[in-house]
């Protein structure tokens, strides 16, 4: 009937304007599950990455082992496996989309655990010893000076892993999770008009991606090491900053009451 | 101070490496290293490349753990201890607290690229010292004034020249006021016209009294400032004299490496 009609129609693009509440709500748990799963799995990461890197015989190995493993894995195989192998065959009270959370979380900490050490191994062993030198604590020497380095380094290529988390998402529509893909396809397949509902899901992702890219390249921006006064300086907080510093520097050249120390 | 800390039988030791081993794989680096520093002293360190001049500082300074031998700093005792040594032990240290009162400037620098020069320095008083922000930089910066910086105490090192960014390293260092600095062959990685600034502010340290431990083959400073002149090879102390060393050095080796480098 209607359908029917609608579907021999002609490319009808205001088809899409009239469903944007369906598009709205699924992108709506694509950016949910993808953010969740993705800070869960950059602190996963980093965790994997620190024991990676462990000097100890066998936890360096294990965590070796748990890496290659879940990036081994195909994710559709291993989102159909958490959920319906072991979550619905076993009466396990959890939901497809904390399924599809744990699922996204487990295999991207693998692939950013690696990617987390790497950057961690790019900081010269100088700067530790550096930090360790002044009387800093092994805890304080790798918060504080090792990893705001290593953080700056792996910028673009976590960047690059949220962008493919956004698009990994759509994987969950299998177990039934109700985000863009999932939606698109109901959608589709409930009113016929596929060519409009995919086209709408391809620009939907493309637009999301894209604009993560952007968002990736301003913050590789705004905290390189080099050209950091350009980017800097605009900032209130780096206008503050400023001010203090010329504050310091009159106190000091002032010929003012200079504090204590050996006069070098 | 306790009977412990006079223990090494003499009251103006600020360290003491004994019998110091150091292996790194099958590649035994320090062979045995015995060398005492008093207060006010300039030690000047020489000797080839990879005779083990870097692993000894750091080996004194505990960022390496070494295999035997003790190093004693100011009344405390670190490392693992000679093999077969009685007597009494005096109190043991934790490296942490003797990292906090040795200075270290490296071959490389080694400031942290991200963050100012003034946040350099200011953030062991910060961390270590647990100082409040305000005073930290305002102690910071005017150790930077003393390295003659204060004009670039908002700098980013890598907006730093090399001598500049040695010169905030120095001041790092030199802000926890530690008991004796050692320095690294803190001027081989410069450009020559930027090796006089910071062998000028090391100069102003020196006849300030500080207690140093110098690896350098700056001769001119070496024979200007080194009380106790040291020269090292294949992870050996081959000879350690006074200034005459310079001129007459009494091993072959000695005078050999001298009239090279010369
Ligand atoms: N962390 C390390 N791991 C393995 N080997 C090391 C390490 N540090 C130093 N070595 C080795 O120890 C030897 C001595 O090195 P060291 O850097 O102490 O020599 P050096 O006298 O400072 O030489 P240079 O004048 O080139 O700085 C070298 O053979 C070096 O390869
Ligand atoms: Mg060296």
């Amino acid at each position: 009937m209607t359908a029917m009609a609608l579907a021999q129609a002609v490319f009808r693009p205001e088809f899409i304007w009239d469903n944007r509440h369906i598009f709205v709500g699924g992108v709506k748990w694509t950016l949910v599950i993808s953010l969740v799963s993705f800070v869960l799995a950059a602190v996963l990461g980093l965790v994997v990455a620190l024991l990676r890197m462990s000097p100890s015989p066998i936890i360096g190995p294990i965590v070796a082992a748990y890496i290659n493993l879940f990036r081994a894995i195909p994710l559709l195989v291993f989102v159909l496996f958490v959920y319906y192998g072991i979550a619905i065959q076993f009466n396990l009270t959890i939901t497809a989309i904390q399924a599809g959370i744990l699922t996204l979380t487990v295999q991207y900490s693998a692939w950013l655990g690696e990617i987390f050490r790497s950057g961690i191994q790019a900081v010269p062993d100088g700067q530790r010893q550096a930090a360790l030198s002044v009387g800093m604590g092994r805890a304080q020497a790798f918060f504080r000076v090792t990893l705001p380095q290593a953080a700056r380094i792996v910028i673009p290529p976590t960047g690059n892993m949220f962008i493919g988390m956004i698009k990994d998402s759509s994987l969950v529509y299998l177990i039934g999770v109700e985000e863009l893909l999932r939606v698109s396809y109901v959608l589709a397949n409930r009113t016929f008009r596929y060519f409009e509902v995919y086209m709408a899901t391809v620009l939907v992702y493309l637009i999301l991606t894209t604009g993560v890219y952007f968002l990736v390249k301003y913050i590789e921006r705004r905290f390189a090491l080099v050209d950091l006064l350009v980017s800097k300086t605009r900032s209130p907080f780096a206008r503050r900053k400023a001010a203090r510093l010329r504050r310091l520097q009159e106190s000091l050249s002032g010929g003012g009451s200079a504090p204590s120390g050996p006069s070098v | 101070m306790t009977a412990a800390a006079a223990a090494p039988g003499n009251g103006d030791l600020v360290l003491r490496l004994r019998g110091i081993h150091k292996s790194f794989g099958t590649n035994h680096v320090l062979r045995g290293i015995d060398l005492s520093v008093g207060q006010g002293q300039h030690v000047v360190i020489f000797g080839p490349s990879g005779s083990g001049k870097s692993t000894l500082l750091r080996t004194a300074n505990l960022l390496e753990q070494p295999d035997s031998g003790s190093v004693w700093f100011d009344g405390k005792e670190y490392g693992p201890g000679i093999p077969g040594a009685g007597g009494e032990d005096p109190p043991r240290g934790k490296p942490r607290d003797l990292r906090q009162q040795v200075g270290m400037v490296f071959q490389q620098f080694n400031l942290f690229p991200h963050i100012t020069a003034l946040e350099n320095v200011a953030l062991a008083l910060r961390r270590v010292k647990g100082a409040k922000r305000a005073e930290a930089e305002l102690e910071a910066a005017s150790y930077l004034d003393q390295v003659g910086l204060l004009d670039k105490i908002g700098a980013y090192p890598s907006q730093l020249s090399g001598g500049q960014q040695q010169r905030v390293a120095i001041a790092r260092s030199l802000v926890m006021e530690p008991k004796i600095m050692m320095f690294d062959e803190p001027t081989s990685a410069l450009d020559p016209e930027l090796v006089g600034e910071v062998l000028g502010v090391m100069r102003t340290l020196a006849e300030s009294g500080m207690t140093m431990v110098v690896v350098t083959h700056e001769m001119g400073f070496a024979r200007e400032a080194g009380d106790v002149n040291i020269f090292m090879d294949e992870g050996v102390i081959v000879e350690q004299g006074g200034r005459e060393i310079y001129s007459h050095a009494r091993e072959p080796r000695t005078q050999a490496f001298l009239d090279a480098i010369l």
